[in-house]
């Protein structure tokens, strides 16, 4: 032990400085989900399927698409895996903390651009 | 000893209470950064340079927060305790040759190493009180083991204590100070390690952690400190660390002098590089132990160190004489 | 060879005769027994009589209507027996084991407060996870109860009653919040000046519900709510779960799956390991120790990362396989970052054994022996630690252990150190598994799809979680809802032992031992959710709850 600590005091500490040091997050990590309009054909799997029931179906221009309510999402990502045409795709964007619940919300009309930056304060 | 501004000068600023206190935040940094490099992590980083205003930054941040006092505790004792705990050992560091003669601007007095150990006591005391009367089973505990604790090691550690006093025929701080051709912990460096270990216990660190075990009795005494309270019990142990480190440092490394003086302010710069390095040495030692259990501590104290503090009294006694001749020309002073 | 669970369904029905109603043994090691009321205690007498190391796991109440029915499943070394009875609803009185299996006091609190069953003989047959100031005659895993017979102003924030002895015993309170804790729970040690003379626990504090809660989701959506009962082995009540339901189902995992879910599990078994050894470096204030823990179990979180998508919830395993594939490149990074871990433990096992301040804190306190430790059906490295073999990844094979070879960990001394010992031992051997698994995965397809309804019947899944031997039972009745589903988490076995080894110790061990028997308190409260604020009291209904997620604050 003695050994141990005395070499540290030589080392770089392991402490990454977040925010100002972001890790490389790997390439499976379950983050915002991305949805793409154009391929959902309105069956309502998703909000089924959501074990936290945190998808809802709104109205766009006539057809039910879903909202997705990120602060009681849990990321488990069965709407992913269940929706029959690939409408929900996955992403690594994790950084979704916000002052205001408005933020947390994934809109069926924002592109896939915009869905990825926003949700941040 | 003449009172005029230049008096007051240095008993406030310079090497009085401003510099006591800036340098005191400044070891409790040098501890916390050594201490997180030792288990690989960062320390203080964000507060200023090197996050060498963060101790400034927390007490600042303590003094502003709201002050809460329990019931059924007494207001006037836990509200006086921190306050003396903190101007008792800051009245002790004062009788440090700091500058080469103490902030009095005298060599001090025969018996001095004895006022200063004993104003800590009654500092330690104080800590007692704070528990004692704060209506609380944790701070009980945490009131009784301390008790224990400083009582108990007080007695080796005043024991040894002598031993540099036997070296030096002095019991002056700045003459013990120095009598130190060839630093006394090299000299007889069995006394030296044997306080290091009681100084370790009336700190209360790592090993012998109890009086505030935070995952035992919350906070121990200061379990129901807030704000202002909280300040200053925290400063009073920093303090305390300042003033265990610079007595290791007067009694044993020679105190302000060193091997090469090079003009104004090499005292101060002197002590203050061997109060730094006593504090590594404690943080060492801290990072390498767990805690022990207050039964344990106790039994370490009376049948290991009380023994051994008096053997080694003894030998340092026995030891005088040829030190005189061995190493030559130890400055002894009679009477 | 006659199978275990035969020879003991013959050997009770031998000696009952008519007392016997019905038996059966749907899949190997599991043996269900129905006796008439008043035969139950006969049963498990003689189980006791033929293996001496039996253990109860847990005691399960199902409202089925007019009875009640009520099913003590029990491990005999071999099989796992479950021995049911029922009782009329009108009179739901049964006599206690609990002379007979110590071990079993703290199931049937919990069966009496939440199904109202009495327990003739139980020696203090008091409420165990609902507030004690809940109204009587409200049981909430009755079919018939819904919260909204619940009348909140009944409730009262409680009040400790500790009761002051007319001697020189001090009662401290530990809990709920507290820094030795690392999840709320109180207990009140009676103390004369340092030493700890008895203590009484109180749990419940982390009550969430996830027992009845289970019942109103699909089993596939089960698993999601199941995984999130313990952050820490979220992948052992995963697995666990899964299990009980594909042999409900009929359902065969491929061979791919099966190892794959034997690496995630014992990734999270490494994980939860180091974590407590960590927490235990903390508690006695070893804090060094603790920072170099962590830094290292840094390492297995990045790979869970990888492998599952996230660094604690796994989210790995469901009905029928597991969620996601696994490739070469994956394997050689898994593997190199388990020889890191390695070398690590070798510094560990050197420092546990030989640092003196660690062995002065550890060695020596809180002990258990090996007799105690099985009348008291302790499980999972507190078991091992005192000697008693039992690991059901051995005894009773899962996933891909039975083509694993590894050893099973035990140590005879009984105290803390044993304990932890165990566990740093096993972060070695699970280095081991999850290599030997990574090189001989079969290839083939990792899921099968499954119907979302599930055929009736019941199961039982066991488990070693990290903490020890976890149990699921669940029941279906044909819907895709799940009827019953009962948890039993090691910690709930292991928390009666608690009080044996603490008495005689100093407060400063406490947290030690507390420590070393690794209470993860949020596996041991999952009931029925109250919530109770002091001065203002105020009512949720899942309705509520729902409308107020969507609006603004």
């Amino acid at each position: 032990m003695l050994t141990e600590v005395a070499s540290s005091l030589f080392r770089k500490p392991s402490t990454y400085q977040y925010p100002f040091v972001k890790s490389k997050v790997p390439e499976g990590a379950r983050g915002r989900q991305v949805f793409h309009p154009e391929r959902c054909i309105n069956c309502g799997l998703c909000a089924r399927d959501c074990p936290a029931g945190a998808i809802e179906m709104v109205d766009v221009s006539g057809k039910k698409m879903p909202l997705i309510h990120l602060e009681s999402c849990i990321f488990c990502y069965v709407c992913v895996e269940n929706c029959p045409r690939n409408a929900l795709t996955e992403s690594t964007f994790y950084e979704l903390a916000s002052a205001e619940k408005e933020s947390l919300l994934l809109r069926p009309t924002e592109t896939e651009e915009s869905a990825k930056t926003t949700g941040g304060c | 000893m003449i009172i005029d501004a230049y008096f007051f000068f240095r008993i406030l600023v310079f090497p009085g209470f401003l510099f006591v206190f800036s340098f005191t935040l400044f070891c409790d940094w040098f501890e916390r950064k050594a201490i997180a490099r030792m288990q690989n992590r960062m320390g203080p980083s964000y507060a200023g340079p090197f996050g060498i205003l963060q101790p400034l930054a927390d007490c600042i941040k303590l003094m502003t927060k709201e002050d809460i006092i329990p019931e059924n505790a007494e207001r006037f004792v836990l509200s006086l305790a921190p306050i003396l705990s903190f101007s008792l050992l800051m009245l002790s560091i004062l009788y440090f040759p700091l500058d080469g003669v103490n902030a009095f601007s005298n060599s001090g007095f025969e018996g001095d190493l004895l006022l200063v150990l004993a104003l800590v006591t009654f500092a330690n005391f104080m800590l007692f009180l704070l528990g004692w009367s704060s209506s609380n089973p944790y701070s009980g505990i945490g009131a009784v083991r301390i008790l224990t604790q400083f009582v108990g090691y007080d007695i080796p550690l005043t024991i040894l204590a002598l031993g540099p006093a036997f070296m030096a025929g002095s019991l002056s701080l700045a003459k013990i100070a120095s009598a130190q051709k060839v630093p006394f912990a090299l000299a007889i460096p069995w006394v030296f390690v044997f306080f290091l270990i009681a100084l370790q216990a009336e700190l209360e660190e790592d090993p012998f952690d109890t009086p505030h075990a935070e995952t035992e009795i919350v906070a121990g005494y200061g379990t129901e400190l807030t704000g202002r309270k909280l300040a200053f019990v925290r400063l009073s142990k920093d303090l305390q660390v300042v003033f265990g480190a610079a007595l290791t440092a007067d009694l044993f490394l020679g105190g302000p002098y060193g091997p090469i003086a090079f003009g104004l302010g090499s005292f101060v710069i002197w002590f203050v590089l061997k109060v730094l390095f006593v504090i590594f040495l404690l943080v060492f030692v801290k990072a390498i132990c767990a805690r022990l259990r207050i039964d344990q501590i106790v039994r370490v104290n009376w049948r290991l160190m009380i023994p051994l503090s008096l053997i080694s009294l003894a030998l340092t006694a026995i030891y005088v004489p040829f030190a005189k001749f061995e190493l030559g020309g130890l400055r002894v002073e009679k009477g | 060879m006659i199978p275990k669970e035969e020879e003991i369904r013959d050997l009770i029905s031998g000696r009952l005769g008519v007392g016997v109603l019905e038996h059966k043994i749907p899949e190997p090691r599991r043996l269900y027994v129905l006796v008439k009321a008043g035969f139950h205690r006969d049963a498990i007498s003689i189980l006791l009589e033929r293996f001496a190391s039996t253990t109860i796991s847990t005691i399960t109440g199902i409202d089925l209507g007019e009875d009640i029915e009520l099913n003590y499943h029990l491990w005999c070394g071999k099989a796992e027996v479950t021995v049911k009875t029922r009782l009329p609803k009108t009179k739901p009185q049964v006599e206690t084991v609990t002379d007979i299996m110590p071990g079993a006091a703290l199931y049937e609190r919990e069966v009496f407060e939440l199904l109202g069953v009495r327990f003739l003989g139980h020696p203090d047959l008091r409420r165990l996870l609902l507030p004690d100031s809940w109204p009587e005659g409200q049981y909430p895993l009755r079919n018939d109860w819904n919260p909204e017979l619940f009348n909140i102003d009944s409730v009262s924030v409680e009040d400790l009653q500790i009761d002051a002895d007319g001697n020189s015993t001090v009662n401290v309170v530990i809990g709920p919040q507290h820094p030795a804790l690392h999840e709320p729970e109180r207990f009140i040690f009676k103390l004369d000046g340092e030493v700890v003379v008895d203590v009484e626990p109180r749990l419940g504090y982390a009550h969430r519900g996830i027992e009845k809660g289970a019942e109103q989701l699909m089993f596939f959506q089960a698993t999601h709510m199941i995984e999130r009962i313990c952050g820490i082995c979220n992948v052992a009540h995963a697995t666990c779960f899964c299990q009980a339901v594909e042999s409900i189902g009929k359902i065969e995992i491929p061979p791919r799956a099966k190892y794959l879910r034997t690496i995630v599990h014992e990734l999270n078994r490494i994980h939860s390991h180091l974590l407590l050894l960590g927490v235990a470096g903390m508690e006695i204030g070893f804090e060094t120790l603790f920072q170099y823990l962590w830094r290292d179990r840094e390492v297995v979180l990045d790979l869970m990362e990888k492998m599952t998508g996230n660094r604690i919830m796994a989210e790995y395993s469901a009905i029928g396989g597991v969620r996601r594939d696994f490739d070469q490149v994956l394997g050689e990074e898994v593997k190199k970052g388990l020889a890191a871990i390695k070398k690590r433990i070798d510094f560990y096992k050197n420092l546990l054994n030989n640092d003196p301040t660690f062995g002065l804190r550890t060695r020596g306190v809180g002990v258990l022996k090996a007799p105690a430790a099985l009348k008291l059906s302790v499980v999972g490295p507190v078991a091992r630690g005192s000697g008693i073999k039992m690991d059901v990844r051995k005894h009773d094979p899962y996933a891909a252990y039975d083509e694993i070879p590894f050893e099973e960990v035990a140590y005879e001394e009984g105290d803390s150190w044993a304990r932890f010992m165990v566990r740093l031992d096993e972060v070695a051997q699970s280095v081991d598994i999850i290599t030997y698994a990574i090189e001989k995965l079969p290839s083939g397809p990792y899921r099968t799809r499954v119907p979302r309804r599930m055929p009736e019947g019941e199961s039982l899944g066991r488990v070693e979680a990290p903490r020890g031997e976890l149990v699921h039972y669940v029941k279906s009745n044909g819907t895709a809802y799940p009827q019953r589903v009962k948890i039993r988490s090691p910690t709930l076995a292991n928390i009666i032992s608690f009080r044996e080894m603490i008495r005689g110790c100093y407060i400063a061990d406490i947290p030690t031992v507390l420590i070393s028997l690794d209470p993860c308190f949020s596996c041991t409260d999952r009931m029925t959710f109250v919530d109770l604020n002091d001065g203002r009291k105020w009512f949720w209904s899942m309705e509520d709850i729902k409308k107020r997620r969507f609006e603004k604050r």
